[in-house]
């Protein structure tokens, strides 16, 4: 079962900034300056923090997984934007 | 310097931790390194990492001579052998005091609590561990105890390593080596809170495959069959041991896989696009300009419709992440698919090849899957027709007898064929869009349509509900196709299908019972709910197609059925119609082992 988090950092570097960045990227969307919005199931969440706990340094950067709760049914309730539109991408599939 | 990591024949020895796997459970033991399956789970996952950190660095051992003249020695990720015994052991540490040497074993979780409170190691990693002081001995150490680290709670857990013990995990490695050779996959634990741990769970059906057990396939027993005692004899065939009529109480099958699956399809059907990646994320550009990005994780297969680019990179990208990429030409029709290597069950292709010889098997397999397919279409009828025609009703019920009798595939064929008859005659009473207000309109000089639906036609498909059928059906041989190829069997040989050039005939076997379930479902709820209307179709010579925007439609319809909870009828649990194609197809490959007597065909109550 996958579950919502807020992935929000505070790097230190340049060169570790961007490849936190690249990351995330491949796990979920990037919101905000510093914050991605991630689905994970709990095994990604091992395999995300491994990958992040590897680029940064323990003492100058941090990283915050805030969980939201389980992704399904979650819709609109937990997260509300005020000026630019928050939309999640609810379907069942992907098509281009 | 005593490393044999690199030596070859490594092969035949017997890893320390698959006699770890052996302890916990045979039947795992076997799925893993009998039959080759291996998956992530938490568990593993946090396993591997914790011992990607142990093992970043790998030291050499110094001989047990050399160790004499040692203080101390702290060695990591030290791989051994005994030749003796036919073992090999990977240890994470090693401390030693000249040639007295104990082994350090990391262990995720948390240590067993015994009855008296005090701390004690858990079976499995107490074998392993004397594995490792079996190796050490051999290579001239002295070991007399060893010590399990638990990481959760951080301790360490002292074992000591005497002739008890190690006559105990001898005994276990001789018993692992037969099972190795019996080639007799061991039954399923029965309701043990060790399954919704197993990595394997959702390979090994536990709960699933005890229950469709109704006869145990146990004992040796000769091929004579006692009167009035029904013995499948297949089992014979391949020199199974015979199944007895006896029957298994059954515990109540727990829900320990996941009821969806977590990951998304992915359809590519605007031509002329372009698909690259960088750093997991696949880039979909028209012309020059980007138009989405998808991220692999999100995935699990990709679909190509007609002329789109795919880079080299992106697919190796792909099959890397093991997500399977499908074509089909822009009419719809499946072309074929690129997938990773990996499977290494070849014992199971072995099975299916032979049963697909046996006359008596593919017609008891056809019969269940026909049987199957008549009563869901007779199911679906009734749920939707305005007004359910009576007759053709127990017309079809009627079939499902006939089904029983046939005696020939042939047969069986006409019985499906006069079935199928029968339910496209009724066909249209289940759309509920009236001419009334989708009229068809006449575009200047155009082609007009309606939906409206006489009998199935295919190649071409002549009208609207034809071409949605057809693209339908082409979508679920294409979902079968990878069911079976990740399940390990080969689409391509069938039982009730027979093999032609380029036919997934299992993946037709397989998809039988589900035609009327999910795709003729998904075609009516793209009609009745609008996702595709009458201007969402084009002539195209003498057959009927639909643009791409109908299309996109379509797909749509159809994933959202397969993303629907369904209850399974044996097993009780809901779980959606994607996960279900896959658990019925190891269903299948469970009957090919033998394991089960027959493949339960799903239909709906
Ligand atoms: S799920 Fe249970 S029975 Fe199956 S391999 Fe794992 S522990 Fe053994």
């Amino acid at each position: 079962m996958r579950s919502s988090f807020l992935v929000c950092y505070d790097i230190c570097d340049d060169k570790r900034l961007r490849q936190v960045f690249k990351t995330l990227r491949g796990w979920g969307d990037h919101l905000q300056y510093s914050v991605f919005e991630c689905q994970l199931t709990p095994a990604d969440l091992i395999t995300l923090r491994g990958q992040l706990k590897a680029i940064i340094h323990q003492d100058e950067d941090q990283v915050l997984f805030i969980n939201l709760g389980p992704s399904e049914g979650r819709g609109d309730r937990v997260i509300e934007a005020l000026g630019q539109p928050y939309c999640r991408m609810d379907s069942p599939c992907l098509i281009v | 310097m005593i490393r044999i990591s690199d030596i070859q024949s490594a092969d035949e020895l017997l890893p320390a931790r698959m006699l770890n796997e052996f302890v916990y459970c045979p039947r795992l033991f076997y799925l893993e390194h009998v039959d080759g399956l291996f998956a992530h789970n938490s568990d593993t996952l946090e396993g591997a990492a914790r011992h990607s950190r142990v093992d970043a660095k790998s030291d050499a051992l110094p001989t047990a001579q050399e160790a004499v003249q040692c203080e101390s020695i702290h060695a990591r990720s030290v791989t051994l052998s005994s030749e003796q015994y036919g073992l090999i052991a990977k240890l994470d540490l090693i401390e030693a005091e000249g040639d007295l040497a104990t082994p350090v074993d990391y262990k995720r979780g948390a240590p067993k609590s015994l009855d008296d409170g005090s701390l004690g190691a858990w079976d499995p990693d107490r074998i392993q561990l004397c594995v490792q002081a079996l190796v050490l001995r051999e290579n001239g150490y002295r070991c007399d105890e060893g010590i399990l680290f638990y990481w959760a709670t951080r301790q360490r857990v002292r074992i000591t390593i005497d002739d008890a013990l190690v006559a105990e995990t001898l005994a276990i490695v001789a018993a692992a080596r037969r099972l190795m050779d019996a080639r007799q996959i061991p039954a399923p634990l029965v309701n043990s809170p060790k399954c919704p741990r197993c990595s394997l769970v959702s390979i090994c059906l536990p709960d699933e495959t005890s229950h469709c057990r109704a006869y145990v396939a146990c004992e040796q027993s000769e091929q004579t069959q006692p009167g009035g005692r029904w013995v499948q004899p297949l089992l014979f065939d391949v020199g199974y041991p015979a199944a007895n009529s006896e029957s298994i109480e059954s515990a109540p099958v727990r829900q320990l896989i996941t009821s969806r699956d977590e990951r998304r399809p992915l359809y590519l059907n605007t031509q002329g696009n372009h698909v690259g990646i960088s750093a997991q994320v696949l880039k979909i550009k028209e012309k020059d300009k980007l138009i989405q990005e998808v991220r692999l994780n999100d995935l699990c297969q990709v679909n190509i419709f007609g002329n789109i680019q795919l880079t080299t990179q992106a697919i190796g990208a792909l099959m890397t992440a093991d997500i399977p990429v499908v074509y089909f030409s822009y009419g719809g029709w499946f072309h074929g698919m690129t997938q990773s290597v990996g499977l290494k069950n070849i014992l199971w292709r072995r099975e299916q090849f032979r049963q697909a010889d046996s006359n008596r098997f593919c017609l008891q397999l056809a019969k269940q899957l026909v049987k199957g397919k008549i009563r869901n279409q007779r199911t679906l009828l009734m749920r939707n027709h305005v007004e359910p025609p009576e007759q053709a009703l127990q017309f079809l019920k009627a079939l499902t007898i006939e089904v029983r009798r046939a005696e020939s595939l042939a047969e069986l064929l006409g019985v499906e064929g006069l079935a199928a008859r029968v339910y496209f005659e009724h066909f249209n009473g289940m759309i509920k869009v009236g001419s009334d207000d989708d009229r068809p309109r006449q575009q200047n000089g155009k082609h007009e349509f309606r939906f409206d639906f006489e009998r199935r036609n295919r190649r071409p498909p002549r009208d609207p509900i034809n071409a949605l059928l057809s693209l339908g059906y082409s979508l679920l041989a294409k979902d079968l196709t990878i069911a079976a190829t990740s399940v390990g069997l080969d689409p391509f040989l069938g039982f009730y299908h027979q093999p032609r050039f380029g036919r997934p005939a299992l993946a037709l076997d397989l998809m039988e019972p589900f035609r009327p379930l999910i795709v003729d479902s998904a075609v009516l709820s793209a009609i009745n709910q609008r996702m595709v209307t009458i201007s969402d179709f084009v002539v195209v010579g003498d057959a009927v197609a639909l643009t791409a925007n109908g299309r996109k439609g379509f797909f749509r319809a159809y994933e959202q059925r397969m993303d629907q909870l369904v209850t399974h009828p044996l097993f009780g649990y809901r779980v959606s119609y994607r996960r279900l194609l896959e658990v019925q197809t190891r269903l299948l490959a469970r009957q090919l082992m033998g394991e089960i007597l027959e493949y339960p065909v799903f239909e709906t109550r």
